[in-house]
């Protein structure tokens, strides 16, 4: 079709496009332009809602909502099967973070307490300022042993900024309350997990390994 | 020179490189682990095989049947090397699967990880997929293998870097490779530690997180440290390095290969001997006994500790009054009234610790107001003798020519500078000891510090210059630390370390180094440049550049430094002015 | 006139105004608390629930958590005008209930019984008019004096907007004074009156000036579809940006206030006031008989504000050009035609039912025009 256009009405296209494109005003019929039967539509609208819908409103602090289980609310800790905390401070969700809001100061891990022995590194301490966050879950993805997780709690209230900022402790606490209430957020072990925090991906009945006791 | 074709790429390379230094050349990556630039070549960690041919003079080219070592292989002319082709690919591939096969990817705790070259070897040419069954074969930490040095024992990919390293460079030949095969690892002699001065070098050698400094151990993720260019300030060699912060904390130092200076490693005196900037004992400001100063607020210390629980979230330390223009001005009418009422009883003592533009900044301004007042070099710090490596056998020292590192026993980066510079000004050096030697009649003191003496009541002060000093009349000093003199002084301004000042250090052979500030210096102290900046009247900011074409200009001995911008490696004073050396 | 009889009169006087001032904030505050309630009703919600029975007192707790909310006065405001606005809003928004009937009173109404705080004025509609025009002022001084650009832009739109839709209003009632052949509210409302009680309410025969009194009304007050002058979308909150707390209530209060007013006038003037079907027409003095009628209006009065009310849920608000040429292109015309027919038929003394009839052909005959216009200007618009 286009080659059989002259050039000129080619260009005249050409022209044609580039220039501003406006919108046309709707065109307004008898009807509309009485205005009085959309009023009344427009009330009679209200009406039926007024009259015949069913009210939606939840009534909150009787009535809870249920969540979705892949909410993410108030962050908890995970702990492994030993009780210890689970993460290993690598700091890849304080990386993470756009909020800035997780600081974490590793230390290694006690080397003389046998609960400790399989582990190198722990968070002394895990801070999440709760205020700051914006619960995006990218500390949830980015963590490798998944230690981290967002739970379904919503309703985080408090008093001071300062009882928002959540140490290790409060939020180890949160995974003992949401793990006890079955509340463990659907993402939780959702695949093979590092060898960093589970028990060593060895078998029990293959020979300790060569080197072991030599040095150590 | 000789020409070779990297990827069809036409380099020109030295007679001795290597095809990984030929490919280098061309901007082409040939990974590896064991081969180091400092070290012998071994070839035994097969990272970086590639495909090497010969271009014939008809101009055919016949390539070799097999992969060859890249570190092994002489850059001969004509050679043609072939990094991308399938079978390199696949010789890549399959060595890093091979030498992931036991190990145990805990780059999550690992403090390697972001500079670790086995992930970015495996990111860049390795496959995604192990296809190991059994178990990984496990081995034991050993933390015991050294001082300041620890051992992942199963992270190692066997690449004897750190053992060459002992063996040729420190000579101490501590570490060993001990059992063979699948069971091979890295270890010491039973009570043997590897616990030399250069044994910190190990960690940087490492490619991978095996060897990690038990001084940064989990410190920082090495993803958020910046870092800087500097040079040592512990020793008159003057090593480039690296200094790494983050926030105005330096977690560490790193060697940065410098072949006009040091070459590649550092010792651990510099690497560790750091933390005194970091110190709770330093000068937090300008104080003096005229005005009433008010320290600054005391959370500012938690600055120095760097990671402090809750730090993130305290509120930033109010602003205090700023006590430097009241310092600096009664200390500019103090040095004028006394230099007014007799210039030659008007001594100010010069640090080995300043930069050249330091030293040059308070030499000029003091010889501006009369010539008689005396310029003096402070004391120079030597401790023993110069410590040479590679060490023999029987643990000595080796000959000039073998020697491939060297500790000197000055301990401090400036000497040279300063005396460059004291002499221009005032024909002769005259040492402090000198000075005051019988009555020497100096009533007015500039002392300038700066000396490594964090925990010391009496500091650098000798306690003959403590009581020459006794009866002065004025009496102003510029250090980082207190010591005797700090306490009566007159005046005190708060200087900085040398990882908080940008400079020029000339290190023992005439090397002028630009060391820059890599964080800022702690509460209200100053780096020294610009306090002398603003002592001297000066117009405009401090401005190293500047200053050392000003300082080219004016002393004959140091016109090298016209330059400006000294480079990374520095620029050495003898190739241009060998004879004012 | 002595003193006694100055007295007998003044009290009166001081008990209704007093009555107005206490029942003005009440009823301000409770117009919120329906308004939300009709809202949340219309969207599907429960709206305030947990204050008092049925969330009753939650007009109360509101109007105590403004009364303690700390007083800004933002840096940048005019200061006097900036706390003068509100309260020309709020009086002059006051003064015009001062004409209003709240009910039949007694033709002697020296007896003390009354329901107007200023009975028996002749002109009280053009005093209606003349005070009601005054509280622009205080719409315009308040957007002035915050300094600020979005309080101006609505300050001046709210300007305009007074200034085009006090015509049409006043051409509408026009007609209803020519009908009346008074300006006295009083007497307008008792030349509604009818055997039927319902036959004779001016909305039989001037349903166009109903609507074109509604609308303008509407705009007068600023509710949607024609608040313009505070729309949030566009103006941040327009002449009430930098008003808060109780200097923001008596905005309010206004608001509600004109919104009482409108709706009064409307029942007054088209919708025969306290006349009704089975209520006595004649103002007699039994007071049962006066009760019924006032309930009656206000009954009516309450009818025309929920109407009010649900408008706004009901309708998108104007664009401001289309606001403009809804006074300008349609009401005014309108109004005026309208007027004409009327004048015509009051002076040849014809019977009024045509006039009706009239109304409705005007209006359908002015939509028709607007259709047409819209039609050929798109057309015309897409042929260029
Ligand atoms: S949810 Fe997002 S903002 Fe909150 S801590 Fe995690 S990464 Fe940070
Ligand atoms: S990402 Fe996971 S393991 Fe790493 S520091 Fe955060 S919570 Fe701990
Ligand atoms: S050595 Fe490298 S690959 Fe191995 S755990 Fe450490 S960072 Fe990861
Ligand atoms: S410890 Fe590091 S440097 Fe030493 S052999 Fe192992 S990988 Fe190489
Ligand atoms: S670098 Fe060539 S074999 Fe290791």
């Amino acid at each position: 079709m286009s080659t059989a256009e002259t050039p000129v009405a080619q260009v005249e296209k050409k022209q044609k496009k580039k220039t501003v494109q406006w919108g046309d005003d709707p065109k307004i019929g008898f009807v509309e332009a009485l205005y009085l039967p959309a009023i009344a539509g427009g009330i009679a609208t209200a009406l039926k809602h007024a009259f015949f819908k069913k009210r939606s409103t939840a009534q909150y602090p009787e009535q809870k909502p249920e969540m979705p289980p892949n909410y993410r609310g108030v962050h908890r800790l995970n702990r492994d099967e030993e009780g210890r905390v689970k993460c290993v401070a690598c700091y890849m969700c304080q990386t993470a973070c756009p909020a800035n809001c997780i600081e974490i100061i590793a230390a290694p891990a006690p080397q003389d307490d046998p609960k400790w022995a399989n582990r190198d590194k722990f968070p002394a301490t895990f801070t999440i300022d709760e205020l700051r966050c914006i619960y995006c879950g990218m500390c949830e993805e980015a963590c490798p042993v998944d230690a981290i997780e967002l739970t379904s709690i919503y309703d985080l209230t408090g008093m001071s900024r300062q009882e928002m900022i959540f140490d290790k402790e409060k939020l180890l606490s949160v995974f003992d309350e949401t793990s006890k209430a079955g509340l463990d957020p659907v993402r939780t072990n959702r695949g093979a997990l590092g060898p960093a925090s589970e028990k060593s991906m060895q078998s029990t009945d293959s020979p300790p390994p060569p080197g072991r006791g030599k040095h150590g | 020179m000789s020409t070779v074709f990297v990827n069809d790429i036409e380099v020109e390379v030295g007679p001795r490189d290597n095809l990984i230094q030929a490919a280098r050349a061309a901007g082409v990556e040939i990974p590896h682990y064991c081969w180091h630039e400092a070290l012998s070549v071994v070839a035994s960690c097969r990272m970086c095989l590639v495909e090497v041919g010969e271009k014939k003079p008809d101009g055919t080219i016949a390539m070799g049947p097999k992969l060859v070592p890249a570190c092994q292989t002489p850059a001969k002319p004509g050679t043609v090397v072939k990094t991308e082709t399938a079978k390199v690919k696949t010789g890549q591939q399959m060595t890093l699967e091979f030498l992931l096969l036991n190990h145990p990817l805990d780059c999550s705790i690992c403090d390697q990880a972001g500079e670790c070259y086995l992930q970015d070897y495996t990111y860049k040419f390795g496959k995604a997929q192990s296809r190991l069954n059994e178990p990984k074969v496990q081995r034991l930490d050993k933390y015991h293998i050294g001082e300041q040095i620890a051992l992942f024992t199963d992270r190692c990919v066997m690449c004897t870097r750190c053992v060459r390293f002992t063996r040729e460079i420190s000579g101490t030949a501590e570490l060993q490779v001990v059992a063979r095969g699948s069971v091979e690892e890295i270890d010491v002699f039973p009570n043997k530690p590897c616990n030399n001065k250069l044994a910190g070098n190990v960690v940087d050698l490492c490619p991978v997180g095996a060897l990690c400094s038990k001084d940064f151990l989990y410190k920082k993720r090495v993803w958020w440290l910046k870092s800087q260019k500097s040079v040592c300030a512990g020793c008159s060699t003057g090593c480039s390095i690296e200094v790494d912060q983050n926030e105005d904390h330096v977690y560490r130092l790193r060697p940065r290969a410098n072949p006009l200076a040091q070459g590649h490693f550092m010792c651990d005196e510099g690497r560790f001997g750091f933390k005194y900037v970091q110190s709770t004992n330093r000068l937090s400001g300008p104080t003096s006994k005229s005005i009433a100063t008010v320290g600054v607020a005391a959370s500012a210390v938690t600055k120095f500790n760097g990671n402090v629980a809750g730090k993130l979230f305290q509120p930033a330390d109010l602003a205090v009054v700023d006590h430097w223009p009241a310092a600096i001005q009664e200390a500019r009418e103090k040095i004028k009234a006394a230099v007014d009422s007799s210039a030659s009883s008007f001594a100010a003592v010069f640090s080995p610790m300043m930069s050249v533009e330091e030293a040059y900044l308070l030499a000029s301004y003091l010889k501006g107001l009369n010539r008689n007042v005396k310029l003096l070099m402070g004391p120079v710090p030597v401790v023993g003798e110069d410590d040479c490596y590679p060490k023999n056998v029987n643990g000595s020292a080796p000959t000039a020519e073998k020697t491939k590192f060297t500790i000197r026993a000055e301990k401090c980066p400036n000497r040279l500078g300063v005396e460059k510079v004291l002499k221009h000004f005032q024909g002769a050096l005259v040492p402090i000891e000198d000075a005051i030697q019988g009555a020497h009649g100096i009533q007015a003191w500039y002392f300038v510090g700066g000396y490594a003496t964090p925990d010391d009541s009496i500091g650098w002060v000798s306690p003959s210059i403590a009581k020459a000093t006794e009866p002065a009349k004025l009496l102003i000093v510029q250090d980082i630390f207190p010591s005797v003199l700090s306490k009566r002084a007159d005046i005190v301004f708060a200087g900085a370390a040398f990882t908080e000042r940008d400079g020029t250090f000339i290190n023992h052979s005439g090397l002028a180094q630009a060391f820059r500030a890599a964080t800022r210096p702690p509460q209200a102290s100053r780096a020294d440049g610009r306090i002398l900046n603003e002592l001297c009247l000066r117009q405009g900011l401090y401005n190293t550049e500047f200053l050392r074409k000003e300082i080219a200009s004016k002393i004959p001995s140091l016109e090298s430094l016209s330059v400006g911008d000294l480079g990374v490696h520095g620029v050495e004073l003898h190739q241009l002015v060998g004879a004012h050396l | 006139m002595n003193w006694y009889e100055i007295w007998a009169e003044l009290w009166p006087t001081l008990i209704a105004i007093g009555i107005i001032l206490a029942v003005v904030p009440v009823v301000g505050l409770y117009a919120t608390f329906v308004e939300r309630k009709l809202a949340a009703a219309v969207q599907d919600r429960l709206g305030p629930n947990r204050v008092g029975p049925f969330g009753l007192f939650q007009a109360i707790a509101d109007g105590i958590k403004i009364f303690l909310k700390e007083q800004i006065i933002p840096s940048h405001v005019h200061t006097f005008i900036y706390m003068l606005a509100p309260c020309i809003s709020l009086m002059t928004a006051m003064f015009a209930l001062a004409v209003l009937p709240y009910g039949p009173t007694p033709v002697n109404y020296f007896g003390g019984l009354r329901f107007i705080v200023m009975p028996g004025l002749d002109i009280s509609l053009l005093i209606m008019f003349a005070i009601s025009s005054l509280s622009a002022y205080g719409i315009i001084l308040g957007g002035w004096a915050s300094n600020n650009k979005y309080s101006l832009y609505g300050a001046i739109r709210s300007c305009a907007q007074f200034i085009s839709y006090e015509i049409p209003m006043g051409l509408s009632v026009i007609g209803v004074i020519l009908v009346a052949g008074s300006m006295n509210i009083e007497t307008i409302v008792a030349s509604q009156g009818s055997g039927d009680g319902i036959s004779g309410w001016n909305l039989w025969w001037q349903p166009l000036a109903l609507i074109i009194f509604f609308t303008s009304a509407l705009a007068e007050t600023n509710r949607l579809p024609f608040d313009l002058p505070e729309c949030e979308q566009e103006l941040v909150g327009g002449f009430h940006t930098e008003y808060g707390g109780i200097k923001f209530v008596l905005f309010f209060l206004a608001e509600y206030t004109h919104v009482v007013t409108v709706s009064f006038l409307t029942t007054l003037l088209f919708f025969g006031g306290w006349h009704f079907p089975g209520v006595p027409s004649e103002v007699t003095a039994s007071y049962g008989i006066l009760a019924l009628q006032m309930l009656v209006l206000l009954v009516k009065v309450c009818g025309v504000v929920c109407f009010i009310m649900l408008l706004r849920w009901a309708l998108p608000r104007f664009r401001f050009d289309q606001l403009m040429g809804l006074a300008w292109k349609g009401l005014i015309p309108l109004a005026m035609l309208n007027l004409v027919f009327l004048a015509v038929f009051e002076s040849l003394g014809w019977h009024r039912w045509p006039l009706a009839v009239l109304s409705v052909l005007l209006f359908v005959a002015a939509g028709y025009w607007s259709a047409w216009q819209s039609q050929s200007f798109v057309r015309k618009a897409s042929v260029t």
